[in-house]
């Protein structure tokens, strides 16, 4: 072997090992960063069938207030169901780009649980906090905006609990409580000064 | 010779029935459930059996074959190899810090790596105290704070709690050896008549609050066990009590268990004052605004544009407003005067404790324009002055004076044209405040969201907000 192809064999030799180094340098970077984004999987099976007409109450930031508006979607007959579709429906235009209330990538209601028929418990997925925008009024918006479209909904709920990933949480972005129940007519009653 | 052997004889005798040193254990804390377990060393490192540590959380079973030792937790393996420090947790590679032990069938990892371990397997964050060897698993946590109250001084915990209580001069130590008390200060200093700080320290998997007490003190728990309230022990409370009081202060809550005194004598760590008089426990306290910062530390809160972080703006807020109600001659003080973390109820705690006449909490935001007052979204409820209110509603006795203090300072921020409006809202930690409590958010006066730090603008509003104060003190002091 010539002195020159032995060079040129070296040098080969130390690029394949340079491209397989920066191969595994990007690989562990695209997993780290695959780990760090939120989940945005859908978290329920679509529902099908006839759509029916719900009112959703979505928060704009900038007035600081609840309009309503007519949806039509399809819904289940369970009403714990039918609460946490009526809330994907609300959390699906807040994700949308653009939104009157914008939420992070990934934020949903993975469920709805009614208690004693009165008091509905919500869970919310890690990305809804930990993504939402944080400010007293804003935080508050999101809150007023599930209570009030959960509660138009479905009757008899007189009390909310909102839970992310299925545990208690102090605030929903640094300023608005989460550990409390929700009592309903408060809420209607803090709507009404937004209003 | 036969003295020599007397003696060795002796100081083996000694040697052999001293005490042992105090074992060492970790405690883990998790939402469901807490428990201690025997910490082992080999090899100067710190060991725990893994299998006794999963068992509270499930189906755990453990086989050994050869130097192999395999757990199966539920429907995950776990396996390690004696003296090795790489071990498989669902098929994937683990390392350890040091090598893996085997005694028999039990099967020791390194303390250190419990968390990680733990982490993977119960699908849960850990947070991990390495000094004190306490582990908090998914967030579990009780936080604490004081209040004067009428006739001595209750100490707020976030969930009940079960500590040993035992007594020494001029000392009240509660050991909470199963509940996951956690604090941001170290040491909370009081102008109780009664004791002068609450210090918490943590060690060997247990947390202590030692009170150190201008009197001999007593405990009582009240509030199913949320709350501990501290009075002078019997034979203080006589000689506190002048001879004929004109009013009898309301009894305190009945107490679930109390804790006899230990025979202490007067306490010798501390200075003893002269001894309280019901006047001086029941007696209104000075005017003191608590100005509260909002965030602070590792809670950044809002990015206001693309550096800009609320914490910042709220302490040069908090510190603008500070001198403003000086110069007001109205006492002020901060819950945090730098950049450090401050949990949330426990600036709540720090307000009740201090008997503040009014506690504002500080915001800022890039949203809309002016300043938002907001009070607690809570309904009013009456109660006798001194008596006990309940932490999750402290501030519905005081929600109406709120009210009324937030329409004023709205007024003052009229008169100097800015931009505001007022809401009840869900805000942290006004529910627990006894006191008038508003939550302060202050936006950008125009489209740029830097305006809120222009010293001008907050200037402004911290004079409304200080003439908001003075014109409403007479509201506020009749509700204390």
């Amino acid at each position: 072997m010539t002195r020159a192809l032995t060079i040129a064999t070296a040098l080969l030799l130390a690029a394949v090992v340079a491209m397989g180094a920066y191969l595994y340098y990007l690989r562990r970077n695209e997993q780290a960063r695959a780990r760090d984004l939120p989940d945005t999987r859908p978290i329920s099976a679509p529902v099908v069938g006839p759509a029916s007409p719900v009112t959703l109450y979505l928060a704009y930031d900038d007035p600081g207030v609840l309009r309503p508006q007519q949806v039509s979607i399809p819904l289940p007959a369970d009403p714990a169901q039918r609460g946490r579709e009526i809330l994907h429906a609300l959390v699906g235009e807040y994700v949308k780009r653009p939104s009157s209330h914008e939420l992070g990538a990934g934020a949903d209601v993975k469920d709805v649980f009614l208690v004693n028929g009165n008091t509905a418990v919500v869970d919310t997925t890690p990305a809804f906090a930990e993504e939402h925008p944080s400010g007293i009024l804003v935080e508050t918006l999101t809150v007023a905006s599930l209570v009030k479209t959960l509660t138009a909904n479905l009757s008899g709920v007189t009390r909310v609990k909102i839970l992310v990933d299925g545990e208690e949480r102090e605030t929903l972005a640094g300023h608005a409580d989460l550990e409390d129940f929700y009592d309903v007519t408060a809420v209607e009653q803090m709507l009404q000064q937004l209003q | 010779m036969v003295r020599a052997l007397v003696v060795a004889s002796l100081v083996f005798l000694l040697i052999a029935t001293a005490p042992s040193a105090e074992e060492k254990q970790l405690s883990v804390y998790g939402p469901q459930v807490s428990y201690s377990l025997p910490v082992s060393e080999h090899n100067s490192q710190d060991y725990v059996a893994l299998l006794e540590a999963l068992e509270p959380f499930g189906n755990v079973s453990a086989s050994t074959l050869g130097r192999k030792w395999k757990l199966r937790f539920n429907n995950l393996e776990i396996e390690f190899r004696q003296n090795a420090t790489v071990g498989k947790v669902a098929k994937k590679k683990f390392s350890l810090p040091a090598p893996f032990v085997l005694e028999g069938n039990r099967g020791l990892v390194p303390l250190r790596a419990l968390p990680g371990l733990l982490t993977l397997v119960l699908d849960t964050r850990t947070e991990y105290h390495e000094a004190a060897r306490r582990l908090f698993l998914g967030g579990a946590a009780i936080h604490f704070g004081a209040a004067a109250r009428e006739g001595g001084l209750s100490v707020n915990f976030s969930a009940p709690v079960n500590p040993l209580i035992s007594t020494e001069p001029g000392k009240l130590k509660m050991t909470f050896t199963r509940d996951p008390v956690v604090s941001g200060a170290g040491i909370l200093k009081l102008e109780s008549p009664l004791v002068s700080s609450i210090a918490f320290s943590e060690n060997n998997g247990q947390a202590e609050l030692v009170v150190q007490g201008r009197v001999p003190l007593l405990a009582q728990f009240a509030a199913n066990r949320r709350t501990i309230i501290l009075v002078a022990a019997p034979g203080e409370a006589q000689s506190a009590a002048p001879p004929a009081p004109a009013t009898t202060p309301p009894p305190v809550a009945t107490p679930a268990a109390v804790v006899p005194p230990a025979p202490v004598a007067a306490p010798a760590a501390v200075a003893v004052p002269p001894p309280p008089t019901l006047q001086s426990l029941t007696a209104k306290p000075p005017f003191v605004v608590m100005l509260d910062a909002g965030h602070g530390g590792d809670d950044r809160g809002a990015l206001l544009g693309d550096k800009l972080e609320e914490k910042a703006v709220t302490l040069a807020f908090a510190r603008r407003l500070r001198s403003e109600l000086q110069s007001h001659g109205i006492s002020a003080v901060m819950v945090r005067d730098a950049d450090v973390s401050v949990p949330v109820e426990q600036r709540a705690a720090m307000a009740d404790a201090a008997r503040v006449a009014v506690y504002l909490s500080l915001h800022a935001t890039s949203q809309g324009h002016g300043v938002r007052v907001y009070t607690a979204m809570l309904n009013s409820a009456s109660s006798p002055p001194g008596a006990f209110l309940p932490w999750d509603t402290a501030q519905s006795r005081y929600v109406l004076g709120s009210r009324a203090l937030a329409d004023i300072v709205k007024a003052e921020l009229g008169k100097h044209e800015i931009p505001s409006s007022e809401f009840s809202a869900p805000v942290e930690p006004l529910n627990h405040v006894a006191a008038a409590a508003l939550a302060v958010e202050v936006a950008p006066s125009g489209s740029d969201v830097t305006s809120v730090t222009l010293a001008a603008y907050q200037q402004r509003i911290a004079a409304a907000l200080a003439e908001g104060i003075v014109v409403g003190r007479s509201r506020v002091e009749a509700d204390r």
